[in-house]
């Protein structure tokens, strides 16, 4: 079990992190998702005991990272795929790490032939290596020690479709047999495909976290207008938030509220209902609207 | 569900194992093997030169093992250097740090791996001085003399692990390749040349040049019986403090603390 709490980091006068706190349960893949800068990396190097905190803790298992002992050979962590030694082959990176964690030679080539590295990939040097093969030789260095726990910051990064469903499948059972998944992403569909507990994080703030079903019902009122941007105008004057939902516009309001203003400016309505399940990628936007850093820019556009 | 917490009792990764992995970082990339071949390559060159070239006179074994050490003093920090800088450069601190998280004892295992092939790398080249003085005995027919003195061994150690460690702590302070080679030979070369010249023209500087000079304290150590008055281990001591202690503490204190990415 992962257990971030009141984490906050400052870098001079920037805070990365803001008062931080989530758990990462056994048995379960948490999903950590932001948009560029949101903190994540961040976060899973203050977990890693590789950065330190300006304040709050973050344990696994119950104490620090540091203090557990050989800890890759029980919480397998990947933050940089490339952060390797562009001189030394795939098969001596694995090699540093199995030494290292008291294993046996034996161990490299099983992870080898998991991750799909061929033999002769394995000779080569890392710094010939595809974006992909590093980051599938990253999870065969985290996978080796057969850990309990995985922290993965965007794993799928560089992986081919097959890597992906591969990825997906070994996390699912990871913790189908009760191992703790965090892996951080901004592509959404991909943590709305392997996560079963989802964190949203934005400007280092965590705003919105629970299962994934909780976080897919939505709120809100769904409307759509003849004259799109004069129903933008209605909105903004009678100071209801929206934002751009696939042919119309997605509030917080109430469909009374939305209703009457658009009557009162005189928009034409074509819909107007409450808003279904919104997909997690709506979500994600509506969440950090006011922290993403394309928001305003997005909706200056279509406006 | 049951779950399978960390398991708190199992062994830490003893320092043997760490040691044994930081020295094969010296040689597990095709530049690091070449380097340290070829640091062993050039003690070997000159050897065969100063036993078939050289004029004579200069083929006794202690002359060869001078030869040989001052070759090793120029290069083997370069290999400590960067076994410390690489992990920075090459951004293998993320692994290594994730791998033992318990950064001192990293440094330590460093520090251990480098004065162990230091130490094999001097039985080598005592190996080779061997070999010259027989070769130029045997093959060329001159005159030598197979005689050592018991502090030539001594000096031949103590100068060259003194030249290792303030590479190593050259390389922790500075965090970069380039730097702490530029540094390293900046201390050998320029260090005493500048502070000896200020030294004869300021007269209250010249009496301090020996506290502050490191090598220049080395030379009682590795000149006449070997043993030192004690001003001369207080030379010794304030030197090796400002060259040595104070770049390490540094180094390591930074370290600690880093934020490693
Ligand atoms: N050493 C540092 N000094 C100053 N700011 C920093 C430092 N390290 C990180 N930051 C800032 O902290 C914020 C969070 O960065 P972080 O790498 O955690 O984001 P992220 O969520 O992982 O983004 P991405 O999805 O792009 O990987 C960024 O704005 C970054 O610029
Ligand atoms: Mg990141």
């Amino acid at each position: 079990m992962i257990a971030v709490e009141h984490l906050s980091k400052t870098y001079g006068s920037y805070q990365a992190l803001n008062d931080v706190s989530f758990v990462c349960r056994p048995g379960t893949v948490t999903g950590f998702l932001g948009p560029n800068g949101a903190g994540k990396s961040t976060a899973m190097r203050i977990m890693t005991g590789l950065t330190p905190a300006s304040s709050g803790v973050a344990t696994i298992g119950g104490v620090a990272y540091r203090d557990i002992p050989n800890p890759s050979s029980q919480v397998g962590v990947l933050l940089d795929a490339s952060a390797q030694h562009g001189g030394r082959t795939g098969r001596e990176v694995l090699t540093i790490a199995a030494k290292t964690m008291g294993l046996p030679k034996s161990r490299v080539d099983e992870m080898l032939a998991l991750v799909g590295l061929t033999p002769s990939e394995a000779k080569r040097r890392v710094r010939n290596y595809s974006l992909g093969m590093r980051q599938r030789l990253g999870l065969a260095q985290t996978l080796l020690g057969d850990p309990s726990v995985l922290i993965l910051d965007e794993p799928a990064n560089g992986l081919d479709p097959a890597g992906i469903h591969w990825m997906r499948s070994l996390l699912r059972s990871f913790a189908e047999k009760g191992g703790t998944v965090l892996l951080s992403s901004h592509l959404l569909h991909e943590i709305e495909v392997i996560a079963d507990e989802i964190i949203v994080i934005g400007h280092g703030r965590i705003v919105a976290q629970g299962t994934k079903d909780e976080l897919l019902k939505g709120s809100g009122t769904f409307v759509r207008a003849l004259d799109p941007s004069a129903l933008v105008n209605a909105l903004v004057s009678a100071g209801i938030e929206s934002h751009v939902s696939g042919a119309g516009l997605a509030t917080d309001a109430t469909a009374e509220q939305v209703g009457r203003a658009a009557a009162a400016a005189g928009v034409v309505l074509l819909e107007l209902r409450a808003a279904e399940s919104a997909n997690l990628e709506e979500m994600f936007l509506q969440l950090t609207s006011d922290t993403q850093r394309d928001a305003l820019a997005t909706e200056g556009a279509r406006a | 569900m049951s779950a399978p917490a960390v398991d708190l009792n199992r062994p830490s990764i003893p320092l043997g194992r760490l040691v044994a992995v930081e020295a094969r970082k010296v040689f597990d990339t095709r530049a690091s093997r070449w380097f340290s071949l070829s640091i062993l390559g050039l003690v070997l060159l000159v050897m065969v030169l100063q036993a078939f070239v050289f004029v004579d006179g200069l083929q006794d074994l202690d002359m060869f093992l001078a030869f040989s050490g001052n070759i090793l003093g120029y290069f083997l920090p370069i290999v400590l250097i960067m076994l410390v800088t690489s992990e920075w450069g090459q951004r293998t601190a993320l692994v290594t740090f994730t791998l033992e998280p318990r950064r001192g004892r990293v440094v330590a295992a460093k520090l251990i791996a480098g004065l162990l092939l230091s130490f094999a790398a001097f039985a080598l080249a005592f190996l080779i001085s061997l070999l010259g003085t027989f070769l130029a005995s045997s093959v060329r027919g001159l005159d030598v003399s197979w005689s050592l003195e018991g502090d030539v061994i001594r000096n031949f150690l103590i100068s060259n692990t003194i030249a290792v460690l303030v590479g190593f702590a050259l390389a922790m302070l500075l965090g970069n390749t380039a730097a702490a080679i530029v540094g390293y030979f900046v201390y050998t070369f320029i260090v005493p040349i500048v502070i000896n010249l200020l030294g004869s023209f300021v007269d209250w500087f010249g009496d301090i040049v020996p506290w502050i000079e490191f090598s220049s304290a080395q030379t009682p150590l590795v000149t006449g019986d070997g043993s030192l008055s004690g001003e001369e281990w207080a030379h010794l001591a304030t030197s090796g403090t400002i060259w040595l202690v104070i770049p390490l503490v540094v180094g390591i204190l930074r370290l600690l603390r880093r934020e490693v990415k």
